[in-house]
């Protein structure tokens, strides 16, 4: 049961953050433009992000796929989430309307609970990994 | 757990590395350090007023992306998105000239896609471009002509 469960996590974390790398990592300048309407990060680091964020998810994805590394992909998902969810919250706070730029254009909408509930369970789910994970 | 620490170390120092490196070679490179924002003059601005009597004078182009374009527009409005510039620029070309009066506009207070739209109509020699502040939504706002779909 719980061996199940190691795995569906794996799947779901592994399967969403390399498609939300992939098609990021693409595309730079556009998740760059995404970036800038979080008004989050200073203005000269956003390209930077925009360059490297994309292949941390991307590899973080295809380790929890392969199943190498398990516990410190995992450790690295958590804290991909908590930025995410923090991200998200600031904007629901700020009342910003903007797009949410997880997935490069796929999905327009505006940022909105969904992207609390969709983050908070990706969260739970690597927590979860990074204590019952193997190594 | 100290193993797990440095392999998530690693995990972040290999996704930088490969990303910077990617950057280098990708057709899709971007500078590393983000460019400053393009200013915009004041004389640029255009005022709602104005631009509604502009109303099928200006060549008015709709600088976000082509879905948010096609959910609905300044009626008349082209799309030339300013992320994919190259691609589109072909497709409005002959309706500019250094003289022709131009409008562009995307969607917010924050939203900058017009500005850099602007100073890329500026590079080409547009003298004429103005820019619509938060243009959709006064626009919308206003209740003046709009339409759905795509480019006219």
């Amino acid at each position: 049961m719980k061996w199940s469960g190691i795995i569906l996590a794996r799947l779901i974390l592994g399967v969403l953050l390399v498609f939300a790398g992939a098609v990021k990592a693409f595309n730079p300048q556009l998740f760059a433009y995404e970036l800038e309407q979080y008004n989050l990060v200073p203005v000269p680091l956003i390209h930077f992000v925009a360059i490297t964020l994309p292949w941390i998810e991307l590899l973080c994805g295809l380790l929890l796929l392969t199943g190498f590394w398990v516990r410190a992909s995992a450790w690295v998902a958590t804290g991909l989430m908590v930025a995410f969810l923090a991200a998200v919250l600031s904007v629901i706070v700020r009342g910003l309307k903007i797009k949410c730029g997880c997935f490069g254009t796929v999905g327009t909408e505006f940022v909105g609970w969904w992207h609390v509930a969709l983050d908070a369970g990706l969260l739970a789910m690597a927590v979860w990994l990074t204590r019952h994970g193997k190594e | 757990m100290g193993r797990t620490f440095l392999r998530a170390v690693m995990i972040l120092l290999t996704g930088v590395a490969v990303g910077l490196f990617v950057n280098l070679w990708s057709p899709r490179a971007i500078p590393l350090i983000t460019p400053p924002r393009p200013v915009v003059l004041d004389r640029q601005i255009v005022p709602l007023d104005e631009a509604r009597q502009l109303l099928g004078i200006a060549v008015f182009l709709d600088a976000r992306r082509a879905p948010d374009y096609e959910a609905g527009h300044i009626a008349g409005a082209f799309n030339l998105p300013v992320e994919d510039f190259e691609a589109h620029f072909a497709a409005v070309a002959g309706l500019l000239s250094p003289t022709t009066p131009i409008i562009v506009y995307c969607d917010g207070v924050d939203c900058d896609l017009s500005h850099r739209l602007l100073a890329r109509l500026n590079a080409l020699g547009y003298r004429q471009a103005r820019l619509l502040v938060n243009g959709w939504t006064v626009w919308r706002a206003a209740g003046l002509p709009t339409t759905k779909g795509a480019a006219p």
